[in-house]
C-alpha cells in the first residue's frame, strides 16, 4: 500500500500544471508520431527480431560478456567487469586520477545517473558537466531526470531559463532557442577541455565489440571525438550477439522512443580512435569500456523477469501510460521510471524503492501493446506486488476484505444484507461504499451503483429459458459485479445463448473470481478463490463456460492456471476451464452471432474496449461486429476508445486522485463522440464509467453489450431490475 | 547500379532528408560540385572553411575554385581551425536511401572535427555509394575487412526537444546540413 510520502508526492505533481500541461501534450503527440514512423513498417516483425537477438543474448550471457571482451580488447580497448556499482565507480575515479583528470565531460548515460557516478568524481575534485541538454538542465537545478529519453520534460523554458541566469549569472530570456544557443556555446567549451569523456551505450555487440549509441543533438559524437580518455559505461543487458542483429534495434528505437524515423546521429565506436592530444599530437585514445551488473544479472536469473533483458529502453511504456502521464517520473522516486522503471528499482536499488511505485500500474496493458521488447510489464509488476504481499502482508483491512472475499458464504451475506441496509440511505447512493471490498471504489466524481435487491443468483431461478434446435450447455459464471450489482447483465446474456441453442445454468457454488486478491498481491486468498470456483464451475460437464465480466475471463483463463500450476490435479482442471471459458462477446461471435435483428430504432452508440478483453485476450472487433448487426445500432468511434477508464479494481479507492482524471479523459472522449450511449463489455468500466457520467452528463447512458442486446432486440420493459 | 535505380534511391534519399531540414543537390562532375559548393557558401555569406581533402574535393579543385572567390579555405590543423570555422565540407562513405542518412566509416578524428564542430556540414558523396536500406547498409559494414573504429550516420542537422518538447535545429552539432551527390565516378572512399 502506497505510504502517506509518496501520496504526498503524487497530490504535489497533480498540482504541478507545467508538468501535467507537457506530460499531456507529449502524450498525445506521441502516439501519432510513433504511429507515423512505423508507417510501411512491420512492428510485429520487428519487435519479434528484438526479442530473439536480445534474448538469445541474455540466455548466453557470459558468452556474449567473454566475446565482446576478446573483440574489443583485440581492437585495443579495455575492458572492466563491475559486478557492482560501486567497482564500476572506482575503476572510473581511479582511471581519472592516474590520468589526471580535471574536467568530464558526459553524454547520456542512465547507468552513470544509477550509481551516482557524478557525486564520486566530483567530491574527487573533478568537473562533471552533463553534455545532454536535458541531463544538463537537470543537474543544473540539482534534479532527478523525470523520464529516461526527456530527462527535463517537467521544466518550462520559464524554469530553464531561471536556471541558467543563475548558474551563468546573466539574465536569460524564456525564448527556446535562445536557451538552446546559449547551451550549445556553454557546453561547447566543456568539450573542448575536457580531458575525459564518459558515455553510456545502446548497444554492446559481443560479435565485433562494437559500441552503438543514439543522440539527437551530436553530444555523442563530440564526446567520441575530442577527450583523449573515453570510457564507455555500459549495462550487461545491452549485449546484442551480432553487428547486423543492431538493424533490429535501430529500426525501433528512435521510432518508440521519440516517433523519429532515426535519430541524427548513430555512433558506432569499436576501439579507440585517434584523438588530439593537448600537446597537439594525434594518437589512439585511451579507451575504456566498463560492463556492469549491478543486480541486472539477478533480475536474469529470477524467472519471472528474464524478459527485462529484451528492453531497449525507449520508454514508449512510460509515454503511453495514464498513470505516467498524470505524475510523470519524479514520483518513481528513483532514476528509472515508469512502469519498466519500477521493475527496474527493484532489482537495481532494493524491493523496498519499488514498493510505492509498482502500486500506480492499473494494469491496464497499454505498455505491453507498445513495447519492442515484447515485456508484459503488467504481469512482472503484478509479481513484485504478490511477493510483496507475500513478504510483508497486506494492511490489516485490505487483507480483511480480502478474506472475506474468498469466504463465498461469508461474502455473498454480506452483500445481501448490504442491499437490505443500503434501503434508508436512498438514492441508490449508499452502502456499497461502506463495505470492504473492492466494490467500494469511490471519489467525488462519481456515483456509486446500488447492490441489487435481488441478486442474479436468484433472478436465476425465475428465468424461462426457451431453446430451439437445442446444441449444448453453457455455464455462466457471473461474477461479484453482475452478480449481486448488475444482474440484468445476466439475463442479457442467458437470452442471446439460449437464441443460439444453447441451455444457460448457474452453478451455485461459483464465487469472487479472485481478481481483487490477484491484484492486490494477496495470493493465498486468490488461490483460495480458484479452487472454489474450479470445483462450483465444473467444466468438465459443459461445452462452454461464459462470462460477461473480461477480468473474471481472463481470470479463468489464464489465473487459475497459474495459482494451481503446483497442484497437478487442480492444474488439470484449470486447464480444462481456461480452454472453455470465453466471454460473452467473444462466444456469441464464435458462435456466429446473432441473426442480424433489432428493433430498428436509431441509436448512436460509441464502445469502450475494456482493457482486460483487448489487450489480454484480443477481442475487439467481435463485440463491434455484435453491435452493429443489431439493427438501429449507430456505432460511432471515440477517441482513445481502447484507453483504460481508470477504474482498475482496487486502484479506484488507492488513488481516486489518478483514477479520477483518468475517468475524465475517457467522459471528455464519449461526450465528443456524440453517441446517446456507451458500450462496455466489463461491468467493472461500466460502473466507472456510469458513475461519472452520472454526476456529470446524466443523459447519456453506459450500457454493458448484453443488456444492449437485451434492450434492443425485445421490447422488454426498461430497467426492470436496475 | 542502373541509372533509374540510382535516380530512384537519389529521389528517396532527397525526401527524407529534407523531410528532417537537410538541404540535397545532385551534380555530375566533381567540377560541378566545387561551383555548387562555393555558391552555396558564398549564399550562406561563408568567409572560411574546413576542407578535409576527399576524392570529390581534390578531383573538383575545391580549393581553388574557393579561394578565388576570397574565402579562406583550411586543410589542416583541424583541431584549431574547426571550432571557429564557419563550414566544414567532408566525403562521406555511403548514403542510405530508406532514411536520407549519411554514413562515415571513418575512423580519422578530422572527419568527425570538420562534420560536428562546424555550424554548418557539407558532405560530399559519390551517387552510385546509395544504399538502398538500413538492413543493406549494415550488412556492406559488416563485410569489410574490419568494423572502422568510427561509423557514424548522420540524418539532418542536430536537433532537439528538451525544453518543452519544442524542436530546435542544432544544439552540439552542425545547424545546417548540405548533402551533395556526384554522379561522376571518383574513386577513393570505402
Ligand atoms: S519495457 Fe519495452 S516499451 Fe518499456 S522501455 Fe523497455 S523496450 Fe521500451
Amino acid at each position: 500500500m502506497a505510504d502517506k510520502q509518496f501520496k504526498k508526492k503524487i497530490s504535489d505533481a497533480l498540482d504541478n500544471n507545467v508538468l501535467r500541461g507537457a506530460l499531456g501534450r507529449f502524450g498525445d503527440a506521441y502516439v501519432i508520431s510513433r504511429e507515423k514512423a512505423y508507417e510501411g513498417y512491420d512492428f510485429k516483425e520487428i519487435s519479434d527480431n528484438i526479442a530473439e537477438v536480445k534474448s538469445y543474448a541474455a540466455s548466453h550471457l557470459d558468452e556474449m560478456i567473454d566475446q565482446f571482451e576478446k573483440q574489443a580488447t583485440a581492437r585495443g580497448a579495455k575492458v572492466y567487469r563491475a559486478s557492482t556499482g560501486e567497482e564500476a565507480k572506482q575503476y572510473i575515479l581511479e582511471l581519472a586520477k592516474k590520468k589526471e583528470v580535471k574536467r568530464v565531460v558526459k553524454s547520456k548515460s542512465m547507468v552513470s545517473e544509477e550509481i551516482l557516478l557524478n557525486k564520486t568524481l566530483m567530491s574527487a575534485g573533478m568537473e562533471v558537466q552533463e553534455s545532454d541538454l536535458g541531463e544538463w538542465i537537470v543537474q543544473l537545478a540539482g534534479q532527478h531526470p523525470s523520464h529516461m529519453v526527456m530527462p527535463a520534460i517537467h521544466m518550462t523554458k520559464e524554469e530553464v531559463a531561471d536556471v541558467f541566469s543563475g548558474h551563468l549569472h546573466k539574465l536569460n530570456q524564456p525564448v527556446i532557442a535562445e536557451l538552446v544557443k546559449t547551451a550549445r556555446e556553454e557546453l561547447r567549451k566543456s568539450f573542448l577541455e575536457a580531458d575525459m569523456g564518459i558515455s553510456g551505450a545502446n548497444m554492446a555487440i559481443a560479435e565485433t565489440g562494437t559500441l552503438i549509441m543514439l543522440t539527437n543533438e551530436g553530444n555523442g559524437r563530440l564526446t567520441s571525438t575530442l577527450p583523449p580518455t573515453h570510457v564507455f559505461l555500459v549495462g550487461i543487458e545491452k549485449l546484442v550477439p551480432n553487428f547486423e542483429d543492431a538493424t533490429h534495434i535501430l529500426q525501433a528505437l528512435p521510432r518508440s522512443a521519440t516517433g523519429q524515423q532515426i535519430t541524427s546521429y548513430v555512433s558506432m565506436v569499436t576501439g579507440p580512435t585517434p584523438a588530439y592530444y593537448p600537446d597537439g599530437t594525434v594518437q589512439d585514445k585511451e579507451f575504456h569500456i566498463v560492463l556492469m551488473d549491478n543486480g541486472r544479472r539477478k533480475m536474469y536469473e529470477d524467472e519471472k523477469f528474464k524478459k527485462t533483458f529484451q528492453c531497449i529502453r525507449c520508454a514508449s511504456c512510460l509515454n503511453v501510460c495514464p498513470a505516467f502521464q498524470l505524475v510523470g517520473g519524479h514520483v518513481y522516486g528513483h532514476i528509472y521510471t515508469g512502469g519498466i522503471g519500477t521493475i527496474l528499482t527493484n532489482f537495481v536499488n532494493s524491493e523496498k524503492d519499488a514498493q510505492n511505485p509498482q502500486n500506480l500500474c492499473l494494469q491496464c496493458g497499454k505498455c505491453s501493446e507498445v513495447c519492442p521488447g515484447q515485456l508484459d510489464i503488467p504481469q512482472m509488476i503484478l509479481e513484485l506486488r504478490n511477493r510483496m504481499g507475500e513478504k510483508t502482508g497486506l494492511p490489516f483491512t485490505q487483507k480483511f476484505a480480502l478474506d472475506v472475499v474468498s469466504n463465498r458464504r461469508l461474502f455473498h451475506s454480506m452483500l445481501r444484507m448490504a442491499s437490505i441496509a443500503q434501503k434508508p440511505f436512498t438514492k441508490g447512493q449508499p452502502v456499497i461504499r461502506h463495505l470492504p471490498m473492492f466494490l467500494s471504489g469511490l471519489t467525488e466524481k462519481k456515483s456509486l451503483p446500488a447492490v441489487a435487491k435481488v441478486p442474479f443468483r436468484d433472478v436465476f431461478k425465475t428465468i424461462k429459458q426457451d431453446i430451439k434446435n437445442r446444441k449444448g450447455k453453457i455455464a455462466l459464471y457471473a461474477g461479484c459485479l453482475i452478480d449481486f450489482v448488475y444482474p440484468r447483465i445476466g439475463e442479457g446474456v442467458i437470452k442471446a445463448l439460449n437464441e443460439k441453442g444453447y441451455e444457460v445454468v448457474f452453478p451455485d457454488g461459483q464465487s469472487c473470481c479472485g481478481a481483487p486478491a490477484t491484484y492486490m498481491g494477496d495470493r493465498g486468498n486468490a488461490r483460495k478463490c480458484a479452487i472454489m470456483n474450479i470445483e462450483a464451475l465444473e467444466a468438465e460437464k459443459v461445452d462452454y463456460v461464459v462470462s460477461a465480466c473480461p477480468t473474471c475471463t481472463h481470470a479463468l483463463k489464464e489465473s487459475f492456471k497459474e495459482l494451481l500450476h503446483d497442484d497437478p490435479a487442480l492444474a488439470s482442471r484449470a486447464e480444462e476451464l481456461s480452454k472453455k471459458a470465453k466471454d460473452f462477446s467473444k462466444l456469441l461471435f464464435d458462435l456466429g452471432g446473432l441473426t442480424p435483428g433489432g428493433d430498428g430504432i436509431p441509436l448512436k452508440v460509441t464502445y469502450h474496449d475494456s482493457c482486460h478483453l483487448k489487450r489480454s485476450m484480443g477481442v475487439y472487433t467481435e463485440p463491434r461486429k455484435i453491435l452493429t448487426d443489431t439493427s438501429g445500432v449507430q456505432l460511432i468511434e471515440m477517441k482513445e476508445s481502447d484507453r483504460c477508464c481508470g477504474f482498475a479494481g482496487s486502484y479506484s479507492i488507492k488513488f481516486p486522485e489518478l483514477s479520477g482524471p483518468i475517468l475524465d479523459r475517457k467522459l471528455n472522449n464519449i461526450e465528443e463522440s456524440g453517441a446517446d450511449v456507451v458500450v462496455v463489455d466489463c461491468p467493472g468500466c461500466l460502473m466507472q464509467i456510469s458513475g461519472g457520467l452520472d454526476k456529470r452528463n446524466p443523459g447519456l447512458k453506459a450500457i454493458h453489450t448484453a443488456e444492449l442486446l437485451l434492450d434492443k432486440r425485445k421490447n422488454v420493459k426498461k430497467n426492470r431490475v436496475k | 547500379m542502373h541509372k533509374d535505380q540510382q535516380d530512384d534511391l537519389y529521389n528517396k534519399f532527397k525526401t527524407k532528408i529534407e523531410l528532417v531540414s537537410g538541404e540535397c543537390y545532385r551534380v555530375n562532375t566533381a567540377l560541378e560540385a566545387s561551383e555548387l559548393v562555393c555558391n552555396v557558401l558564398i549564399e550562406k555569406g561563408i568567409k572560411d572553411v574546413a576542407l578535409l581533402n576527399s576524392p570529390i574535393s581534390q578531383k573538383g579543385d575545391f580549393v581553388n575554385t574557393f579561394e578565388k572567390k576570397g574565402i579562406i579555405v583550411y586543410t589542416d590543423n583541424f583541431r584549431q581551425v574547426t571550432p571557429d570555422a564557419q563550414a566544414g565540407i567532408t566525403q562521406v562513405n555511403y548514403g542510405i536511401a530508406e532514411l536520407g542518412s549519411l554514413v562515415q566509416a571513418d575512423a580519422d578524428v578530422n572527419q568527425r572535427l570538420c562534420s560536428t564542430l562546424v555550424p554548418i556540414h557539407i558532405a560530399l558523396i559519390s551517387t552510385d555509394k546509395l544504399i538502398p536500406t538500413l538492413k543493406d547498409t549494415m550488412a556492406t559494414i559488416h563485410s569489410l575487412p574490419e568494423i572502422p573504429g568510427f561509423v557514424g550516420f548522420i540524418t539532418g542537422p542536430s536537433r532537439t526537444s528538451d525544453i518543452e518538447r519544442v524542436l530546435t535545429i542544432g544544439v552540439h552539432g552542425p545547424k545546417q546540413l548540405v548533402v551533395v551527390f556526384v554522379d561522376e565516378e571518383v574513386g577513393g572512399v570505402a
